[in-house]
């Protein structure tokens, strides 16, 4: 063994390295530097004027309708987590301890991961279709002669924002619980069974507790997702269903108020890191060592 | 003695061939009963339609005289180890031992007081008070399967199953366990059935052993008969070292029974000739233990002359294989006496005690060669 073996074997790692380090730094650290950057600058007739001030940060929190958008969005994001979180419980449970056949596995799991095959623009879109005055619903409900008028109310709301998120979003959730149950042998199960306990003393005692990590990550993800969402918003979203991201976009390509675009940006970019670190930290403290 | 357990013509098709075919049997209450088998010998697939977790597609399962076959796992009165322990990783050694017994405050069986005195006696009878609030990853897996037990034990079910409970434990934690299980069943006095590969572990711990192949109950009976009195070839060839051997049977009246084995030996058997016709076809069996051999030189009386092959010296016993005119034998002697000195390559003079050679029954004759 020759002394100079570890120090190649270091130049070549460093070479390995060096298209993901240049990657992050073009595509990631500078875009946020110059977010950071654009923050604390201010506007003066459309145009931008470097600064450093912090007035644009403390508007996020008290200019209308600023921190009261974000809220909103943030409703709707945890309401889109929850009701992911739900729908995709019980098709994670089958995936992972009532489908014995791999292939049975495989048809259920191609279903799940299909449907985003298709753009999210196109599947948004069909919602709209569904929902709409003259959509599947209403045509429905009108041909069955169960209502007189089109229903309204299901469209341009927020009830149809956070369903058509909740649709998009799911297999997120389906596949973060799938694959912390998917951990849980089949025999902890069996010896729960054994010892008297009912499927529901089962589900709530030992699956649910083993499994709330990927709930978690699941609804984290789903919560990001939605919360920055401004397709939803945009195609099947009223006036009153307006997302923070809707906002951004109207500061920076009608208003020209980059500064305070930049500013609600780096403000959901820190709450977005502040709920992941204390996720993972709850993650990390409710992972069961099998 | 009165039966617990029975099983009535069990049958377990995954599809491909039966993984259990037509096994019947009845436990007796307190008895301490052993299903043993190969791999694949529909050992764990019976034990498991027993305690409800696969249902079977043919036959029932009995308990107490009464048809259980479709009564759920949960509410059947029977508890069991599994070979990976399956603690609840989420629980503490403490609640995994009282699980079972909270579930029933629920059903109004039992109060808090009751499970904290059964839960410390049991955590005592194991020996790990000093571990009850570990979780169950902090354990070795020695006192892994020491939780277990205990919970299986603490509902004071009438039957335990286990599921090869000290399949992933090391060879000396095994023969702990070994001496502990053998102990509770003594002192607990309830009907165990065991699942286990290890034929000394099935012998050693059991009152009776049910001997399993490609899911056909092969013979069913105590450690001393599977051993000594195999009902077919592949009992004695699985069960401890043995040599089965074919022959033609030579009745003389007055006389042992005279085989005349395919290499041109001769051996009697004067041990379960009955029935036996001249010029019949016959199998033997000899074990291993009870070949004497004698170094060849200056003797020739009535023996069989071979040669080592070879030589394994295992501690406490020596294994040989014999090369014999026609076949091959397989010889284990107790080491420290002569035997020591001999070498590969040796010639040797043969002999069997005419008391320890075994007739088989003749349905096995078909089954020899395996």
């Amino acid at each position: 063994m020759s002394a100079a073996a570890p120090a190649r074997d270091r130049r070549h790692l460093l070479i390995w390295l060096v298209p993901p380090l240049l990657w992050f730094t073009v595509f990631m650290l500078i875009p946020y530097c110059m977010l950071f950057y654009y923050s604390l600058g201010s506007t003066e007739y459309m145009t931008f004027k470097p600064g450093f001030s912090p007035a644009n940060l403390i508007r996020v929190f008290r200019a209308e309708p600023y921190l009261s958008v974000l809220l909103k969005s943030a409703r709707i994001g945890a309401l889109t987590a929850i009701g992911a979180t739900i729908l995709a419980y019980p098709v994670a449970f089958c995936l992972a301890f009532h489908t014995r056949s791999a292939r049975a596995k495989f048809v259920i799991y191609l279903l799940v991961i299909v449907p985003w095959w298709a753009a999210y623009l196109v599947k948004a879109y069909a919602w709209k279709t569904i929902l709409g005055t003259n959509g599947i619903i209403n045509a429905l409900l009108l041909e069955l002669h169960v209502i007189r008028e089109p229903l309204t109310l299901i469209l341009y709301n927020q009830f149809s924002v956070i369903l058509t998120l909740v649709y998009i979003f799911t297999p997120f959730s389906i596949l973060s619980i799938y694959a912390q149950l998917e951990r849980i042998p089949t025999s902890i199960l069996e010896a729960s069974a054994n010892l008297g306990a009912t499927t529901f003393e089962t589900l709530t005692k030992i699956v649910i507790p083993l499994s709330l990590p990927g709930v978690l990550a699941g609804a984290i993800i789903t919560f990001a997702l939605a919360t920055g969402d401004f397709i939803a918003p945009a195609l099947v979203g009223g006036a009153d269903a307006i997302m923070i991201s809707n906002v951004v976009i109207n500061l920076l390509g009608v208003a020209f108020d980059w500064p305070m675009a930049a500013s609600i940006g780096i403000v959901v970019i820190g709450v977005g890191i502040a709920l992941i670190s204390v996720s993972q930290y709850v993650e990390h403290r409710a992972q069961a060592r099998f | 003695m009165t039966t617990i357990i029975e099983v009535r013509q069990l049958q377990k098709h995954y599809g491909g061939p039966l993984a259990v075919r037509d096994v019947s049997l009845s436990v007796n209450e307190g008895e301490f009963l052993s299903l043993l088998g190969a791999s694949g010998s529909g050992k764990t697939t019976t034990l498991r339609m027993i305690a409800g977790l696969e249902i079977p597609t043919h036959g029932s399962v009995l308990f107490r005289g009464q048809d259980i076959t479709n009564v759920p796992v949960a509410q059947r009165d029977m508890r069991m180890v599994f070979q990976d322990f399956a603690l609840f990783p989420n629980l503490t050694v403490w609640e995994n031992v009282a699980f079972g017994l909270k579930l029933r405050i629920n059903r109004g069986r039992i109060n808090r007081g009751e499970i904290k005195a059964r839960v410390g006696q049991y955590l005592d009878t194991v020996q790990l008070s000093a571990h009850a609030d570990k979780m169950p990853h902090q354990l070795s897996g020695g006192q892994r399967q020491r939780v277990s037990l205990a919970r299986a034990l603490v509902t004071d079910p009438p039957v335990v199953l286990f599921d090869e409970p000290l399949g992933s434990l090391d060879a000396n934690m095994r023969k702990v366990m070994q001496l502990e299980l053998k102990r509770l069943h003594r002192e607990l006095r309830k009907t165990f059935i065991y699942v286990t590969h290890d034929q000394e572990e099935a012998m050693g711990l059991s009152d009776r052993v049910a001997v399993l192949q490609d899911g056909q109950l092969l013979q069913l009976g105590t450690p001393d008969d599977v051993y000594f009195r195999p009902t077919c070839a592949a009992v004695a060839s699985f069960i401890g070292a043995a040599n089965v051997l074919q022959g033609i049977a030579e009745v003389v009246p007055g006389k042992p029974l005279g085989v005349q084995l395919i290499g041109g030996w001769r051996l009697d058997a004067t041990d379960s000739a009955a029935g036996v016709a001249n010029g019949e076809a016959v199998t033997l069996m000899l074990r291993a233990e009870q070949v004497a051999i004698a170094p060849a030189a200056g003797n020739t009386a009535g023996g069989l002359r071979a040669q080592i092959t070879e030589r394994l010296f295992l501690g406490e016993k020596i294994r040989y294989e014999l090369k014999v005119p026609g076949t091959e034998l397989r010889l284990t002697a107790i080491s420290g006496g002569d035997h020591l000195r001999l070498s590969l390559g040796d010639e040797v003079i043969v002999t069997a005690d005419p008391r320890h050679v075994r007739v088989l029954p003749r349905a096995a004759a078909p089954r020899v060669g395996a």
